[in-house]
């Protein structure tokens, strides 16, 4: 009787050992692809506060921003986040005289600045925290 | 499939599916002698690496996969030592425990404590005094003399000395300008680590050797600006092996049943014939745990335990533990990279150079692929030294996966 | 990028090679080399699994017990019943030594193993495996006695078979050892400068002589442009080189039927030349020679380098069979069949069948065609020429009353010692029962003085005893 079970569970072990091995891998990929490459020199920009590699979706560490930056999951945003709690067109960041201002899009779980979510257009002061969905960001300005 | 979500959590769970699978193995395989307390140490166990793993999330903002992945390796060992002996397997179950323990320990005093990158004549000092211990008080087993008792319990020194080189050679070459200004400074560290060697050489203990020179020279490569140094060191190496080979008998023995065991297949190559023959029986899916045997193999809780998961789980577990270690390497390198404090960024180089070289060596070993000699499996093998040591490096690692000093002045700036 | 970075990735990347070198290392140990360490006879695991099964027994073609097992104790002992009689084709299964010939080639079937797919695995836990299957040879008992006692005494082989099934009745190989007590006499087979390990039957090479020029006969009848006939002085030379004529004797003006009856080497070694070493090539690579003959026991492979750059002169010593031609007897007893078996070359049969436990045949060798040979016509001439060598010529020993034989001797020169003495033949010559091939290893006679009338006595018991 032990035999029988020894058999088949010798393949379901090397089966999870490498589930096991794909899944970790598979994470490690993703931490990958996100990296950087290009480079820091803009004073603006959103630097990403989780760790990456907890993320189960791609995503960099830093986004710069241009004059319209339109954030959610659909392909036409400039900042794309496949986060099931992001709306396809989730928020816009407009820049106005040397300053970001942050407007939400009826986004359906909204957007949080320093925990509070914002229901008008607010503008962003450096360490501000923006979060949307599972994912939180610093807005850094070193003007 | 691929869109499915795939975190941090698929690997955990598939870990303690694992586990669990295996307790009811055992428990079918080992009727007889499985209790309550049997039972209970299974679970508890599986349980202690499900919250440490869990707390480790909490509290560390570090890397999520080296704890994982060890811990994983470590479910591998188990089960192989509980089969192979359940009064051993018990008292691995306790190492394990400790293990965890000393983890957590190491990674907050690690954390807490400023100024490890200064003490480099502390870890020099600690590391002479215990090899003159060794010497003086020290027990032979398998023909090394590497052990020493304390009442009851013994330890390996060289197990603590490994994690004292790495500390020295990174806080050497963070203080690298200070020492470059002295007189022969570029010398000291070279000959410190070969006084190491020469400890080491006197007490046979060629497999330690042989890791505390790869982790010498794979740090003086990426580190020292003396690039003649290092081709010092290599020549160095060479002609002091060969002079070895030479000199000494059991340096010459290794040497020639790793050119034909098959020879000596009476005495001197028993072990590492019954290792093939334990892995060539095995073939790609194994012949099933506890349906083969690997108790022919002398030392197969230890040294050899991979034969053992080679004969039994397969090939296929095999090459998943040299993956298994591959990846912990991997995550390892990725740290040092990621982190911008240099004694940390050194010491995990030096810590993941550990893991890698000490496994290759022994599976390399015990595949007839490189010579033979004879240490544990990081995580895998039975031992409480290795085990404890083990865990000591790893909570070391996690304190370097995290951003240090940096990240806390930028959270403070941003809010 | 900077140095460092540069560096630490430079020894991240041989961290890999490591790694990835050792899962190369294990996936080529596993394909490789696994098979044969398992089988290692040091491997106890073998044991373990194996003395738990009783091992099949061996009979002969009519079912007499050659070898058998016996439950001693807990394990199983095995028993030979004819010493020295089998050493070389059941060969041994013992603990100490090992396993060769059928023993070992068969031992899967012996001790009915199956492959290690989770079917049988499956299969194996549920019902256990305790007793292997018996192996049924092609052999007769009485003929494989018979001919070793006309051996006995000297070095060589013996191989008789069956020309229409290619089954192989006795097979004999000089010196031997006695499997009984090989534990007692293991030093001395070891040491015996004789080398009674050796299966000379299908493992000996030895220059063919003579016997090969019924291979250059077909060489010379398949080249339409070449002259017959032949007028032999008692010696040729060939680029300076003189091959002689046995004991320098002139055969006169001779046709090819003529040059084969007298086994006269100036006409084939001549010929020989004019066919070109090609088209010889090719005759011998359609019997075997060149090539691995599928076998129930291991083969050495029968040599003429044709493809090499070959000068006349070794054209010339290879087609009467000298020079760098070497050959099994089991080669030569193949070719004997062919001839009699309208020039097709079949592969040649020692285990009969495996038959389980239950009685229930579970595998049978079935006689089949490996080479072309040669065309019928071809085959039926050069018997014919044998038939001749027979009644009138060089192979009058091994004549039978009232059958007609074919036949053909040899007498091979050895360059590291005396002459080897051979006859291949079968008869009857119309309707072929049995095919010979007896060589008689540094015997320093002729093949038609010593090895002729063991091959008839042979061929005389098999016609009557097998039916």
């Amino acid at each position: 009787m032990y035999n029988i079970f020894s058999l088949i569970f010798k393949y379901i072990f090397i089966v999870i050992i490498y589930l096991f091995i794909l899944s970790i891998i598979r994470l490690i990929y993703l931490d990958i692809r996100g990296i950087d490459t290009t480079s820091l020199d803009h004073s603006i920009y959103l630097k990403l506060i989780n760790r990456k590699d907890t993320l189960p979706f791609k995503i960099q560490e830093y986004y710069t921003l241009k004059d319209i930056t339109n954030l959610g999951r659909a392909n036409n945003n400039e900042i794309i986040i496949k986060d099931p709690y992001v709306s396809k067109n989730h928020l816009k960041l407009v820049k106005d005289e040397g300053n970001y201002y942050l407007e939400d899009l009826n986004s359906a779980n909204g957007t949080y600045v320093n925990g509070d979510r914002i229901m008008d257009v607010v503008k962003l002061k450096n360490g501000d925290r923006i979060r949307v969905g599972q994912v939180e960001f610093l807005y850094v300005n070193r003007e | 499939m691929f869109k499915k979500r795939i975190n941090y959590k698929v690997p955990r769970n598939l870990l303690v599916l694992f586990e669990l699978l295996a307790l009811f193995l055992i428990f079918i395989y080992d009727k007889d002698n499985f209790d309550k307390y049997t039972f209970g140490s299974g679970i508890a166990l599986i349980f202690m690496i499900y919250i440490s793993s869990f707390i480790l999330l909490r509290i560390s903002t570090g890397d999520n996969y080296i704890f994982l992945i060890a811990t994983m390796l470590i479910s591998i060992g188990i089960i192989m030592i509980y089969r192979i002996d359940p009064a051993l397997g018990m008292k691995q179950v306790i190492w394990i425990g400790m293990g965890i323990f000393l983890f957590f320990i190491s990674y907050f005093i690690v954390k807490k404590i400023k100024g490890w990158k200064d003490w480099t004549l502390l870890y020099g000092g600690v590391s002479i005094a215990l090899f003159v211990i060794t010497l003086l008080f020290g027990t032979r087993t398998k023909g090394s003399l590497n052990w020493i008792n304390i009442g009851r319990f013994r330890f390996q020194p060289t197990e603590i000395i490994k994690i004292l080189l790495i500390f020295l050679i990174a806080s050497y070459y963070t203080n690298y300008e200070k020492y470059k200004e002295k007189r022969f400074g570029s010398y000291y560290l070279i000959g410190i680590v070969y006084l190491f060697i020469g400890f080491l050489f006197v007490q046979k203990d060629l497999g330690t050797v042989l890791i505390f020179y790869s982790i010498f020279l794979a740090l003086q490569f990426i580190y020292e600006e003396d690039r003649k140094l290092i081709l010092y060191n290599v020549l160095f190496f060479l002609v002091s092996g060969v002079a070895g080979y030479f000199m000494f008998s059991h340096v010459r023995v290794r040497f020639e049943t790793w050119i034909n065991p098959w020879k000596y297949i009476d005495n001197k190559g028993y072990q590492i014939t019954q290792s093939l023959f334990a892995i060539a029986t095995g073939g790609f899916f194994g012949t099933g745990i506890g349906l083969g045997h690997p108790d022919f193999i002398p030392e197969v809780h230890t040294d050899f335990i991979f034969s053992a998961i080679c004969e039994e789980m397969g090939i296929f577990t095999g090459i998943g533990v040299i993956m298994l270690f591959l990846i912990l390497v991997y995550r390892g390198f990725k740290i040092a990279i990621n982190q911008d404090d240099k004694f940390f960024k050194i010491v995990a180089l030096g810590i993941s150079i550990l893991f890698g070289i000490q496994s290759f060596i022994i599976l390399g070993g015990v595949l007839k692929m490189i010579p033979l000699t004879g240490i544990t499996i990081p995580f895998v093998s039975y031992g409480g030294s290795s085990m404890l040591s083990s865990f000591i490096a790893l909570g070391i690692l996690q304190v370097a996966s995290e951003d240090l000093d940096l990240g806390e002045e930028k959270y403070e700036q941003g809010t | 990028m900077n140095k460092e970075l540069k560096r630490t990735l430079i020894v991240l990347a041989g961290m890999c090679i490591l790694f990835v070198s050792l899962v190369v290392y294990i996936s080529y140990f596993q394909v490789f080399k696994a098979e044969a360490i398992k089988n290692n006879s040091y491997n106890k695991r073998l044991w373990i699994n194996e003395e738990k099964i009783l091992r099949g027994s061996i009979i002969d073609r009519n079912g007499k017990i050659l070898a058998y097992s016996e439950k001693s104790g807990d394990t199983y002992k095995r028993f030979y019943n004819y010493g020295n009689l089998y050493s070389h084709i059941i060969g041994y299964s013992y603990r100490e030594y090992g396993k060769v010939g059928l023993e070992l080639e068969y031992n899967n079937t012996l001790l009915n193993i199956n492959e290690a797919t989770p079917f049988h695995e499956l299969k194996n836990i549920v019902i256990p495996n305790t007793e292997g299957n018996t192996l049924k040879l092609t052999i007769d008992h009485h003929l494989q006695e018979y001919s070793r006692n006309l051996l006995k005494g000297k070095k060589g082989a013996i191989v008789a078979m069956d020309p229409k099934t290619a089954e192989i009745y006795s097979m004999v190989s000089l010196p031997d050892f006695n499997l009984s007590n090989l534990k007692e006499e293991w030093n001395a087979i070891v040491e015996d400068e004789n080398s009674p390990f050796l299966n000379r039957a299908t493992s000996g090479l030895y220059a063919p002589g003579s016997t090969f020029k019924v291979l250059t006969a077909m060489g010379i009848l398949e080249d339409p442009e070449l002259n017959k006939q032949y007028e032999c002085k008692g010696s040729t030379t060939i680029d300076g080189y003189t091959l002689e004529d046995y004991g320098g004797k002139a055969h006169g003006n001779v046709n090819l039927e003529e040059a084969l009856v007298k086994s006269c080497n100036s006409y084939f070694a001549d010929k020989g030349v004019l066919v070109g070493k090609n088209k010889l090539g090719e005759i011998a690579d359609n019997f075997m020679i060149n090539k691995k003959i599928p076998f129930d026991l291991p083969t050495a492979k029968s040599t003429f380098p044709y493809k090499e750059s070959l000068g006349k002169t070794d054209i010339g010593a290879a087609s009467i069979g000298q020079g760098k031609v070497l050959v099994t007897p089991l080669n030569m007893a193949l070719i004997a069949s062919s001839i009699a078996n309208k020039g097709e070359v079949l592969q040649p049969i020692l285990v009969k069948e495996a038959i389980s436990p239950g009685g229930k045949v579970i595998k049978t060798n079935h006689t089949k065609k490996i080479s072309e040979g040669v065309d019928i016509f071809a085959a039926n001439e050069v018997k014919n020429m044998m038939v001749e060598v027979v009644r009138r010529g060089t192979g009058t020993n091994a004549g039978i009353k009232n059958i007609r034989v074919a036949g053909k001797t040899g007498t091979a020169e050895n360059p590291s010692g005396k002459s080897h003495a051979w006859f291949i033949g079968f008869a009857p010559a119309d309707d072929p029962q049995i095919a010979v091939a007896v060589v008689l290893e540094e015997d320093g006679t002729t093949g038609g003085k010593t090895a002729a009338p063991i091959a008839r006595n042979i061929m005389i018991e098999a016609l009557n005893t097998i039916k």
